[in-house]
């Protein structure tokens, strides 16, 4: 074993001592990068300039973008090493942010960045550390905002899960439900996202979502027509979950299906799987005017989201984990909107699917929504 | 010898398959409602209560239909009751005279003037009561029993839950809205208006 063949490593910038044949910086073990040249040669400025742009980009000038990232030959160890020096440059990073030149502030501010970046899957954690995140997001919004709000991080209840029925004889197509949903799950106003569609549908055409309209403006209930709403249906086997490639998406033990924004990579599989168009992705960074956003916020639910993850109706887990309706509930002065627990013999939702000839859309693809529709 | 095995081993076989190919993913039920139906067999009740968010209404207990729950109470909420503070004369007599007038703002428009008027529901002889079609004394808290008398089938689903509003709260004790809470009596039906909310970006990205 050579002196020259340490067992750490040293950046080598324009030094004349080469590297043993078993070490060369470009990671190949033969002589193929041309970086090889005889020991005690002297080299003139040129040569050297010329050997080491051969050293460093070598096979590249022929190789696609692709090719140069996946098909490098790299030995565990100089995999290690560069590891090793990327995050070297990041703990740079970090120590600049933590220096004593820096406030409290910023020093807190990047040290909450730093834990909520390496943090697990809300999934999976245990109810000290969904606590801890939780704080730390309020804690955040405090420093960047000057504001305060509250987050819960309440689990779902024991002997307790969430359904729905719609009335579709109710339903007068006012949409004061979106208006209300917008205002309480701190949607983007920007791009003007909704959770809840209301759809028109002509009479004697039945269920005919292709010819239905969910952007109507004019006075309504129009003549000749019935209002239907969509949103997310919490299915019980619902699609969405199987597809998520990170398991960001999952349903809770109260039926709702959640998301963790903070794990969600964007791919946006589960909008595609869903049969019912109930998920809506941020294109654009999500806006709120300071004025306007609810304070009184779920990690799962309306918390502020960021650009490029999925979000969706989540029942206002935010209200009814604590035991209110959700806002739409609360807001349809037809009352067309019943919420309640499935699993409680007595609830009014009970009653409905009892009582009333219910069904759910899509029934056959057996995703089990909690969300049946009836009529008077 | 070895048939007796092959048997017994398909029996084992059909009995595992027939157990096993009802099974949603690892979760016990084929359906939703086979879940609600097992899961809620054991029901003792949560820690949610709906008390904090009615907390703040009068509210009287009702029992309809063998339901029982909480209404908010109206005698308080109508502002001139009680309504013989004003009607101390039979209302005939009060027509006549030279008083002021009131209730001018009512405006019925409630089935047709052959079926209903202002006496299917008001005795001019006791204001502070409603009446029945009967004749029979109804209270303002109970108003429902007097819209029952026709309204049959909405009367019913509002005793269930299926017709009308919960207040705030989805968990228990139930509270819900009563008749008059959404509709005005004297004009019952509901306006047609413009919707809250009209999407302007869903047009330009469907251009």
């Amino acid at each position: 074993m050579s002196s020259t063949n340490k067992k750490w490593f040293s950046l080598n910038l324009n030094s004349k001592h080469k590297q043993g044949s078993s070490s060369c910086g470009c990671g190949k073990t033969s002589g193929g990068c041309n970086s090889h040249k005889e020991p005690n040669t002297e080299l003139s400025e040129e040569e050297f300039f010329d050997a080491a742009v051969d050293a460093s980009i070598g096979e590249e000038r022929h190789k696609d973008g692709f090719d140069q990232v996946f098909d490098v030959k790299m030995s565990r160890r100089s995999a290690f090493k560069k590891l090793t020096a990327s995050l070297l440059i990041g703990a740079g990073a970090v120590n600049t942010s933590c220096s004593f030149l820096a406030g409290d502030e910023s020093k807190e501010k990047a040290q909450i960045d730093w834990e909520e970046q390496f943090k697990g899957n809300y999934k999976l954690m245990n109810n000290d550390e969904k606590k801890a995140t939780v704080d730390r997001l309020v804690r955040s919004y405090q420093l960047r905002t000057g504001k305060t709000i509250s987050m819960s991080s309440t689990n779902a209840e024991d002997d307790v899960l969430f359904g729905y029925a719609f009335n579709i004889s109710k339903c007068q197509g006012y949409m004061d439900c979106v208006n209300a949903c917008v205002e309480e799950n701190n949607q983007d106003r920007n791009s003007q996202m909704q959770y809840i569609r209301i759809h028109e549908m002509e009479d004697g055409k039945g269920f005919n979502f292709n010819e239905a309209d969910d952007n109507y403006y004019h006075e309504v209930p129009a003549e000749g027509h019935f209002y239907m709403g969509t949103q997310c249906f919490h299915c019980d086997n619902p699609p969405c979950v199987d597809v998520c490639p990170v398991q960001a998406t999952w349903r809770e033990d109260d039926g709702l299906v959640v998301i963790d924004y903070d794990w969600c990579v964007g791919c946006r599989y589960c909008m595609a799987a869903c049969p019912y168009d109930g998920r809506r992705f941020n294109w654009s960074k999500p806006e709120v005017p300071e004025s306007e956003i609810n304070k009184n916020q779920h990690y799962l639910g309306n918390r502020l989201r960021k650009k490029g993850v999925m979000e969706k109706c989540t029942f206002c887990v935010q209200r009814s984990r604590a035991g209110k309706n959700p806002a739409c509930v609360e807001a349809c002065p037809t009352g067309a909107r019943i919420f309640g627990n499935l699993l409680d013999p007595n609830s009014t939702i009970r009653w409905v699917l009892e009582n009333k000839k219910v069904f759910r859309l899509k029934e056959d693809l057996g995703t089990e929504p909690k969300f049946w529709y009836f009529m008077d | 010898m070895n048939k007796c095995i092959i048997y017994k081993i398909s029996i084992i076989l059909c009995v595992v398959l027939c157990f096993s190919s009802c099974k949603h993913h690892d979760e016990e039920y084929h359906s939703v409602t086979d879940k609600i139906k097992a899961e809620s067999k054991d029901y003792h009740g949560t820690s949610i209560s709906s008390e904090a968010y009615i907390d703040h209404i009068n509210t009287i207990e009702v029992t309809e239909n063998d339901i029982t729950f909480l209404i908010p109470e109206r005698k308080g909420e109508i502002k001139s009751y009680s309504c013989t503070e004003c009607h101390s004369k039979p209302l005939t007599q009060m027509q006549n005279e030279d008083l002021k007038k009131a209730h001018w703002d009512i405006k019925l428009s409630h089935a047709d003037k052959m079926t209903m008027n202002c006496v299917t529901c008001h005795n001019g002889n006791d204001m502070d009561f409603l009446q029945s079609l009967t004749g029979d004394q109804i209270d303002f808290n109970a108003s429902h029993l007097l819209c029952s008398q026709c309204h049959q089938k909405q009367f019913n689903d509002w005793t269930g839950g299926a017709h009308g509003k919960r207040i705030e709260s989805w968990a228990p004790p139930r509270a819900s809205m009563t008749c008059v809470n959404c509709h005005n009596p004297h004009t019952p039906g509901f306006e047609s208006k413009w919707p809250e909310r009209y999407n302007t970006q869903k047009i330009n990205e469907r251009k």
